[in-house]
């Protein structure tokens, strides 16, 4: 059969015939994976690579009936407006200390979770902690936002009738601006802390066996055994979680912001990717939300670019 | 008794008393680790347990903050209220249709591309890169939504079920996993018995691959069960609504007038104070309802959700 195609086809042509035969060559030998690629390649240049070619309104006015293409050019008119606004300043800062905070309060707790479960002997209690811990991951950004507002509820919810019942006063929590950042990164860790330690959890029950009796016969403590062998084997992976963490300093959890949200909590609620879908989706700045978007997209990008850098440097890992 | 003897005795004593002192510090830190992860333990379980046996209290026993450790007054008013929301019940019926149909499209076509991802040919190394480019820089919300308007995919089942059907991170794992556990001697084999990619990629990868077809199968299901956001940006038609989208209007909002109809509509002369109150109880019933199957497929396929982890943190 002619199509069958030969993984690795070695390069053993003395000399090359023109490039459309071995065009046609290697179309006519790889044509089948061609047409198994075909509906991903064709996603892709529907829901990436168009709406990249549509960024180009972030440097135009955008109107409907003209169009993407057709609308006219302004130059860097948005970007300006954007960062002579007050908004600028307080969405890159809200951005920033949310994920800043969510990294320094949620970072740690998956990394300790997976040393002291690592302790336990009983497999079936370490199976039963580890389904446990990972359920709220699967729990829908919605309905951990209406556990929230049941939950602290001023008038009738578990915290604040607790609240009431200590003498305090009812604290409206989720229309305060000062709690925003609490609650948020309180549920991130709540829902998410288990089931990052997946990786850590993999990580020390890799650890040879030997080790850890070696140390036992030369009477190392359990705290030992955490210092001088969980620790340095768990390094390597912790810097480069830490690492890709940092790249995303800037990028936005808008599903969550979004739909925590209340009037009170502006302030602090406000981060970027809220801001472009209420500007741009809500009040149809388009033109001028791409371009905090993309401003935001150029920025992650390089961010990313540079973390990877740096963690190949460190060690031999790296994204790509 | 000899110099040598005593020292023995010495030594042994203090090893006696090292053995002690080592055995008493992981005494401590077992009972200390043991406390943590009780704590640990009830702080996950506890609020999911406060809202299952809030779904089936009453009403008044919620409001007045008796409901704590068990259901009080057992009473189903709330889960009636839910089953008989009609907007609620057909989202939830929509929710089901996008699940089913976009996960299997989502799964099929990712395994396509992954097994030709995971053979050579030429121009695999660019696809490549302009896949996993878009993990790193895309065009934003804006940009998106103004296309897919373009291009008629907007407010009508096909955004629900094409946004976002392949994730590039799912696509390199099964990649992965393909290239790792389907040998390549099978492909040698299959082509001296005359097979094509396409009969290799039917009767032999697929076959061969459960293991991370299921994987696909329950991350792609529980992304697209969970999503609200596809269908709040491109859904305008409320009957086409998914259920997270309608959930988040019902549960997720300060305005309690707005979840009143949950009782409002269908008994009639009742106060408006009294349907609130009621709809108190069936936000928790909501939620338990929409949370049910991605809990239910979780414990199920448990160990596929982890398998996934640690092959996508192979380098592939």
């Amino acid at each position: 059969m002619a199509s069958i195609s030969r993984p690795a086809a070695p390069d053993l042509k003395k000399e090359k015939p023109p490039l459309t035969k071995r065009f046609a060559h290697a179309l006519s030998r790889d044509y089948q994976l061609w047409l198994l690629l075909l509906p991903t390649i064709a996603f892709f240049i529907v829901f990436h690579y168009l709406p990249l070619y549509g960024i180009q309104i972030a440097f135009k006015d955008y109107k409907a009936v003209q169009g993407i293409t057709g609308s006219k050019w302004v130059g860097l008119k948005h970007f300006k407006i954007f960062f002579d606004s007050y908004y600028s300043g307080r969405l890159i800062i809200n951005t920033l200390l949310l994920n800043l905070y969510n990294l320094v309060w949620g970072f740690p707790i998956p990394l300790i979770m997976a040393i002291l479960l690592n302790q336990f002997r009983s497999e079936r209690f370490k199976r039963f902690a580890q389904t446990t811990i990972y359920a709220p991951h699967f729990i829908s950004t919605v309905v951990m936002a209406g556990i929230l507002y049941l939950f602290l509820s001023p008038n009738n919810g578990v915290v604040n009738t607790f609240i009431k019942t200590l003498g305090g006063t009812p604290i409206f929590f989720m229309n305060e601006a000062s709690w925003f950042r609490k609650i948020f990164i309180i549920t991130e860790i709540w829902q998410h802390s288990g089931w990052s330690s997946i990786l850590f959890i993999a990580t020390l029950t890799g650890i040879d066996q030997e080790i850890y009796e070696a140390a036992t016969i030369d009477g190392a403590s359990k705290m030992q055994k955490i210092r001088h062998i969980d620790i340095p084997h768990l390094i390597p992976i912790t810097v480069i979680m830490l690492i890709l963490n940092c790249g995303r300093l800037l990028s936005s959890n808008t599903t969550k912001a979004l739909v925590m949200q209340q009037p009170g909590n502006i302030p602090t609620s406000d981060i970027i990717g809220v801001y472009v879908y209420t500007q741009g989706l809500g009040k149809a700045q388009f033109s001028y939300t791409s371009a905090i978007g993309l401003t935001v997209n150029v920025v992650n990008f390089f961010m990313i670019i540079t973390v990877n850098w740096i963690s190949k440097k460190l060690g031999d890992t790296s994204l790509f | 008794m000899s110099i040598s003897r005593v020292n023995m005795a010495q030594k042994k004593g203090r090893k006696k008393e090292e053995g002690f002192r080592k055995i008493n510090g992981d005494t401590v830190f077992d009972i200390v680790n043991w406390i943590i992860w009780v704590i640990i333990l009830v702080l996950i379980l506890y609020p999911l347990w406060l809202i299952i046996i809030a779904s089936v209290s009453d009403p008044e026993a919620i409001l007045e903050g008796k409901v704590l450790f068990v259901p009080i007054n057992f009473s189903l008013i709330g889960y009636k209220a839910v089953f008989k929301h009609p907007e609620l019940m057909r989202s939830y019926a929509n929710s089901i249709f996008y699940t089913l149909t976009g996960t299997a499209l989502s799964v099929v076509v990712t395994m396509m591309g992954a097994y030709a991802l995971s053979r050579q040919f030429a121009g695999r190394k660019v696809v490549n890169f302009l896949l996993v480019f878009t993990m790193f820089f895309s065009g934003g919300l804006i940009p998106q939504f103004l296309v897919n308007r373009a291009l008629g995919i907007y407010n009508n089942i096909w955004v629900m079920i094409l946004m976002n059907a392949i994730s590039v991170w799912n696509l390199m794992v099964a990649r992965t996993y393909i290239s790792t556990n389907i040998p390549y001697e099978l492909y040698e084999a299959a082509v001296m018995d005359g097979a094509t990619h396409f009969i290799f990629f039917t009767k032999c990868v697929m076959p061969l691959s459960g293991t991370i077809i299921a994987v696909l199968a329950v991350y792609y299901g529980v992304a697209r069960w969970n999503d609200y956001f596809t269908g709040l940006v491109y859904i305008r038609n409320r009957d086409l609504l998914p259920l997270q989208t309608v959930l988040r209007e019902l549960v997720a909002q300060l305005n309690s007038q707005a979840q009143a109809s949950f009782f409002e509509a269908y008994e009639d002369g009742q106060s408006i104070v009294d349907a609130i109150r009621k709809a108190e109880v069936a936000k928790y019933c909501s939620i338990v309802v929409s949370t049910v199957p991605a809990i239910i497929l979780y414990i199920f396929m448990q160990n596929y959700f982890e398998k996934g982890v640690m092959i996508g943190s192979l380098k592939g």
